[in-house]
């Protein structure tokens, strides 16, 4: 079921909205502070200017200081914007010289003056004010007492210039956004078009067409890719197994139906009773072998379709074995074998799994060892106990098989290049479900050249948490 | 009393919308001749008939007391003491005009949109015709110091010019003199070995030019000088050539105006076209706008005078004028320069008294 959730571009175009969103609000504050911090420091240096203007004017005449206010003392505080100004000359005991308003220094301003200049901000009648003092020291004949120099003036330029530094902040803000808008739009259509061109590519692909992907995509998809080509992979497989499973099975029903309409055919040209009679035990024993053969093929694609909707339970494995070692030597067609248990852990271990499954399982790997092994073979079921799984093992000392044949042994209809046997040559490969199934791992081996065989099963152990 | 007073204020402020057309006070506090803005008051009266002008004519330095009056302060205050208006208005007794004509207003002719320079007064030198049948009348202030120094005795008493102490103009276009050059204070020496008379406007030295006592007056408005050489033949005004000072009649609404809305319309009627026509047609007082036609324009005062014309800069460096120990000291340096050459008289008259009784003058 797909689901069509948004879109990627309208995802990236949301974060790229909300980070830029939450970016420009902060960059904005931090430009309206910059701009006010720059404006300060551009009147702050007027202040200072007209101030040192205003102390050179100033000279001692008869142990008092005398200031003639410079006119461009005035005019370098009035600005541009033609502020409003202040300015004031105190004595040393903090006598207005010569001032304009009456605008008060407090002594506390005095004091902090006369240890540095100082920067502060005032209110007069209403109206914000900036003053600057600065303190002088001068050389008289008779005196060499300290003089402050005050100076002030209203702020609206210093307003105005914030104003405009921050309108152009705002204003290269915007543009910046605007750029990296259009830019993030065709990066995402760059980005974005490795998909557009395996979307492509998949679509004008043939149904049945299940070669791997033929194309180049940026590293975040190469997982994707990859993923594809798997699936692409294992389809052709599955398809493969499925076509060559069908032709066995075709194949190996047809040998017997030949045989039986073989036999069928003689007799009917025979009149001889006791030809009947043979024909039909004939007739019988392959229908027999036939229809074992059909059970067998019908379990095998069971256990293939029908993967998913088991029921498992917490399965005692070692009681498992043992009921159906006991269950099988009990039977005829195992009375020429010798059939044992070897010595087991001593208590129970339990597995995860399927009680009919693990006992067809068991029953195929004894049913296998009967089988192709000659009469009188041993034939020794056991268990160990390893740290992550149970090993269970079947082993028979008959003639084995050569390591070439051991990797394709789980396929149906290999009968480890034997065919004397009764043997359909299905039973390890519905072992191999069963051991899928129970997301178990299978190992054949031949342990010596001299023969015998050794299937072992290492079956993980049943956890609480996989019960919960 | 003061519940009363705001009371009274309050039902003034309730009834002012309807009342506002209908009976519209306006006080226009100036230093500026009566005879010369009527025709300038007549315009505006008849533009707005329904505001009532009360026109207060005074000296400079009474004008700028009325300013800080608080109890009943004027609507407009109008002023040809430039620092002073300038120092009121840094100190914040002038109120923004937001309008059309005020942002029309030249940058050189206003300050914080706050005071208006409206008209363009060339200050110039007046003499009477005797004085020509003596001696070529002075056309420079060069030509006016030699010849105060070369017929010393000839001008003594008889020449005349503004006290800087008590005529805030005087003191102002002094300043600005000596601005310019330091010879001005050999010309305040010769002044003063002449024995200049100085007066405290330009109406009383005309009135002693017409009369005879004075021949040559130095540092008179030209605005009014003008006028007067019409219908006083015997008076001829002269624009200085190498310079001429250009004074300008600073006007601004006062903060606590009690009529703020006739005070604009006041305002802007005298610096738009139909006020500023007046003042360049039918007063001497010369209109600051270039699209405005007349005999008195700034601009025809240019093509006749041409770029010696130095108007008093309108801005923050006319408070340097007002400050009390600048002033201290420039007074100081003109009782020096002005009685270096005369004659020590311990009854010199009206120089020492002067000094004494207002050394440092209420602005």
């Amino acid at each position: 079921m797909i689901e069509v959730d948004g879109t990627l571009k309208s995802r990236l175009a949301f974060w790229l909205l909300a980070t830029v969103s939450a970016l420009g609000v902060l960059l904005l504050v931090e430009a309206y502070f910059s701009s006010q911090r720059a404006a300060e420091r551009a009147y702050d240096s007027q202040l200072e200017a007209a101030a040192l203007t205003i102390a050179e004017a100033i000279r001692w005449e008869g142990g008092q200081p005398v200031v003639e206010v410079p006119s461009a003392a005035l005019q370098i505080l009035a600005t541009r914007h033609q502020e409003r100004v202040f300015y004031a000359v105190l004595d040393a005991d903090g006598h207005t010289v010569s001032g304009n308003l009456d605008l008060s220094i407090s002594p506390d301003w005095r004091r902090r003056v006369s240890s540095q200049p100082t920067w502060l901000n005032d209110s007069y009648h209403g109206t914000q004010w900036r003053l600057y003092g600065r303190e002088l020291d001068s050389a008289g004949w008779e005196t060499q007492d300290p003089v402050q120099i005050w100076v002030g003036h209203t702020m609206s330029g210093r307003k105005a210039l914030t104003e405009v530094l921050f309108e152009h902040a705002v204003t290269r803000f915007v543009i910046m956004v605007l750029l990296a808008g259009i830019l993030m739009l065709l990066a995402m259509r760059v980005a974005l078009s490795p998909i557009r061109r395996l979307r492509h590519q998949l679509r004008q692909r043939d149904a049945d067409d299940m070669r791997p992907l033929d194309t180049r995509v940026p590293e975040e998809m190469r997982e994707m890719a990859e993923t594809l080509d798997s699936l692409f992979t294992r389809q052709r497989e599955g398809r493969e197994a499925l076509l060559r499973f069908t032709a066995d099975a075709s194949h190996q029903l047809k040998t017997p139906l030949a045989g039986l309409q073989t036999t069928s055919e003689l007799a009917l040209q025979s009149d001889s009773p006791d030809a009947w009679r043979q024909a039909l035990a004939e007739v019988h024993g392959s229908a027999g072998r036939t229809s074992r053969l059909a059970s067998q093929l019908l379990s095998l694609a069971r256990l293939r379709h029908a993967m998913e909707a088991s029921a498992t339970a917490r399965i005692d494995a070692l009681a498992l074995l043992h009921e159906t070692a006991f269950d099988w030597a009990q039977r005829d067609v195992s009375q020429a074998h010798d059939i044992g248990l070897a010595s087991l852990p001593a208590s129970p271990q339990y597995i995860q799994g399927e009680s009919w499954a693990l006992r067809e399982l068991l029953g195929n790997l004894i049913d296998n060892a009967l089988r192709y092994t000659p009469p009188g073979s041993v034939i020794t079921l056991g268990a160990v106990c390893h740290a992550q799984t149970l090993e269970v093992y079947i082993e028979d000392d008959g003639p084995g098989v050569s390591s070439e044949t051991l990797a394709y042994l789980h396929h149906p209809f290999e009968r480890g290049g034997r065919q004397d046997t009764e043997g359909s040559g299905l039973g390890l490969a519905i072992v191999d479900s069963i051991v899928r199934r129970h997301e178990a791992r299978m190992q054949v081996e031949s342990p010596d050249e001299k023969g015998g065989l050794i299937v072992r099963l290492f079956f993980p152990y049943f956890t609480q948490h996989e019960e919960g | 009393m003061p519940i009363r007073r705001v009371a009274l204020v309050w039902l003034l402020g309730a009834l002012a919308p309807s009342l506002a057309w209908a009976d519209n006070p306006l006080v226009v506090e100036a230093a500026l001749d009566r005879e010369v803005a009527a025709p300038l008051l007549d315009a505006f009266e008849a533009a707005h008939p329904n505001i009532q002008l009360t026109f207060r004519d005074h000296s400079t330095l009474e004008v700028d007391a009325r300013v800080a009056d608080e109890d009943n302060p004027p609507d407009v205050v109008i002023s040809s003491a430039m620092p002073w208006q300038m120092s009121r208005v840094n100190e914040g007794y002038a109120q923004r005009l937001e309008s059309p004509e005020a942002r029309a207003w030249p940058e050189w002719a206003k300050w914080r949109d706050e005071v208006f320079g409206f008209t363009f007064e060339p200050i110039v030198m007046a003499y009477r015709l005797d004085l020509a049948r003596h001696m070529l009348p002075p056309k420079t202030h060069a030509d006016l110091h030699t010849l105060l120094t070369q017929h010393r005795e000839t001008l003594r008493d008889k020449v005349t010019s503004y006290s800087p102490v008590r005529s805030g103009v005087g003191y102002s276009l002094f300043q600005q003199d000596a601005r310019y050059t330091t010879r001005f204070w050999d010309l305040v020496t010769a002044m003063g070995a002449t024995g200049t008379n100085l007066e405290a406007n330009t109406r009383s030295m005309l009135e002693g030019l017409s009369e005879g006592r004075y021949w040559l007056g130095y540092n008179l408005l030209g605005s009014y000088a003008m006028v007067w050489a019409q219908s006083h033949p015997e008076v001829f005004v002269q624009v200085p050539q190498d310079y001429s000072l250009v004074m300008m009649r600073m006007a601004f609404i006062h903060r606590d105006a009690p009529h703020p809305a006739a005070a604009r319309a006041f305002l802007d009627f005298l610096l738009g076209r139909e006020g500023q026509r007046v003042i360049a047609g039918e007063t001497p007082l010369f209109s600051v706008r270039s699209d405005v036609v007349g005999p008195y324009t700034a601009q025809r005062l240019r093509d006749q005078v041409g770029e010696r014309l130095y108007p008093i800069p309108l801005n923050a460096s006319l408070l340097a004028f007002v400050d009390s120990s600048r002033r201290a000291s420039f007074m100081e340096r003109w009782q020096r320069e002005f009685h270096r050459l005369s004659r020590p008289e311990p009854s010199q008259g009206e120089q020492s008294t002067e000094s004494h009784i207002d050394k440092f003058p209420q602005r």
